[in-house]
């Protein structure tokens, strides 16, 4: 393989990855929508469509074996290519989670839970990827920091509201411990929308790790990986 | 520190990716000494001409004991006239003229009274092409003790009482088995060298130069006439031998460099060095762009 083509293979790489991150962000972006308007036709089409996601992750991990095989890539060639293979590998996560949420949605729920908002806090959790994305296409190390930043406050917000949850779930048991059905569907309630900010809180995650792997391939800084 | 006054650094600061800025402060960036042990060689500005050729512009960098450093570079570049500095090699080239320092343990080579012999035993040397004596393995291994009259043998010396046989034995094995040819040629001691196979002279020409209980070992390209198996076999000796001598190996091929040396040393075209750091740093962060383009193959 000569340099020319080497190159061009380098290139092709880093748009495949941008063009799967944003495949996955729609996705995932769906899901949360599906989420929260309770469209469950549009929440199936998202579980079936994960295979594709699952191939071309796949491909595109299987090119960047090659690459290493075939040029023993050095230096900033070395950094692009362990930064995308680690990077396919957090889109792919981002993918699964975007089908939990699509298995979760229930049809005609307007809001997974009334009390949080899984809209707001999913599309933060989905802008932080896009940020971290775009610094990866662009080799922005600030965009990089700025999503590790980001995400100290997504966390805060899932704390919060997991403990609202909690402390809700507690008050109702509480209120209505004369009714025996009432508790367990609200029980049911509060671990979907737990489970569900759980995975939106893990996308926030998986978005620091892409920044994490941007900034090392951009500066060779390793700050965000630890 | 002079501008080219180059020791192996810990930093990982990024550089900018201007040639002439990065070439700056790579060079900046190298003053926090780390070596893998104490510095056996220490050269400071080193330039060589051969007649009105300037073949190396101002050269420094200490080299640990006890370590594998690689010298990389373009054809021509210097790293091969540098090589040959560190044993005054270059003596033997009637044009070439060297000015500058080397020392080895803190004892300057280039002092005129200095012992060549007992240098460049001191210091050996391993080619490009394995250069073994038409003699016998046996022969091959002895012939540096005998010449420096380690080991006695023969008429005159059984007559007066010093021969020397088992000694040589002793030192063909030791030798052997250090350069990782005694299995294969422990039955056949007599016969001629030139019937072993490539690795197998070339494996044979580092025994030589280890019979000699060197302090360091001068490699240039020592594997480049090899197949990927003997390449294998060099490169694995090489680092057995970093337990206890320090290597210096010119190479050619990045990928044996990044594999085998602790320490790389960049040689660009007009005889400077540009970048000499630890192996990871140079082959995941050069700080030179010009060390980055040279070793991922845009240029040179």
């Amino acid at each position: 393989m000569a340099r020319t083509q080497y190159d061009e293979r380098l290139t092709t790489l880093r748009t495949d990855v941008v063009l799967l991150a944003e495949t996955v962000l729609e996705r995932y972006e769906d899901a949360v929508v599906a989420m929260a308007t309770g469209d469950t036709r549009r929440a199936d089409q998202l579980v079936r469509q994960d295979d594709e996601i699952n191939s071309r992750y796949l491909a595109l991990e299987q090119e960047c074996t090659t690459l290493i095989a075939r040029r023993q890539p050095v230096a900033g060639d070395l950094r692009l290519i362990t930064a995308s293979f680690k990077i396919l590998t957090d889109l792919e996560r981002i993918a699964d989670l975007a089908v939990n949420l699509a298995s979760r949605t229930e049809y005609g729920a307007a809001e997974i839970h009334d009390t949080i908002d899984i809209r707001t806090l999913g599309m933060t959790a989905g802008e932080m990827v896009a940020s971290a994305v775009n610094a990866y296409e662009t080799e922005t190390s600030d965009a990089c920091r700025a999503v590790a930043e980001t995400d100290t406050g997504l966390d805060e917000d899932c704390e919060t509201a997991n403990r609202r949850l909690i402390r809700e779930l507690i008050a109702e048991r509480t209120t209505d411990s004369h009714d025996e059905r009432e508790p367990a569907a609200t029980v049911d309630r509060t671990t979907r929308a737990l489970l569900t900010v759980r995975d939106i809180e893990r996308v926030g995650d998986h978005a620091v790790n892409i920044a994490a792997r941007a900034l090392y391939m951009i500066d060779s800084d390793a700050k965000l990986l630890y | 520190m002079s501008e080219t006054d180059i020791t192996p650094d810990t930093g990982s600061t990024a550089a900018t990716t201007t040639a002439g800025e990065s070439d700056e402060q790579a060079r900046d960036a190298w003053t926090e000494y780390r070596a893998a042990g104490e510095t056996k060689l220490s050269v400071e500005d080193i330039n060589v001409w051969y007649g009105d050729d300037h073949a190396l512009k101002d050269v420094s960098m200490d080299i640990p004991e006890e370590s594998v450093t690689a010298l990389i570079g373009p054809s021509g570049c210097g790293k091969s006239t540098f090589l040959r500095c560190l044993n005054r090699m270059n003596d033997r080239i009637k044009a070439a003229r060297v000015e500058g320092s080397v020392e080895v343990d803190g004892t300057q080579i280039y002092h005129p009274d200095a012992n060549l012999v007992e240098l460049r035993k001191r210091i050996g040397m391993v080619f490009q092409s394995p250069n073994p004596f038409p003699k016998s393995i046996r022969e091959n291994i002895s012939y540096g003790p005998r010449k420096h009259g380690e080991i006695e043998k023969g008429l005159l010396a059984r007559l007066f009482g010093r021969d020397d046989t088992e000694a040589e034995t002793e030192l063909v094995e030791r030798a052997l088995k250090q350069a990782a040819l005694w299995d294969e040629v422990n039955d056949r001691l007599d016969d001629n060298a030139l019937g072993l196979s490539g690795g197998q002279q070339q494996r044979l020409c580092i025994a030589r130069c280890l019979a000699v209980d060197p302090d360091v070992i001068l490699m240039d390209e020592p594997a480049s006439a090899l197949d990927p198996i003997a390449t294998s076999k060099i490169e694995d000796l090489v680092e057995e031998l970093a337990k206890e001598y320090t290597v210096v190996i010119v190479t050619h091929n990045m990928q044996q460099a990044a594999r085998i040396s602790d320490q790389t040393a960049v040689f660009l075209t007009g005889g400077e060095l540009i970048e000499y750091d630890d192996t990871e740093k140079i082959f995941e962060n050069p700080e030179s762009q010009r060390v980055e383009d040279y070793i991922t193959g845009k240029f040179g």
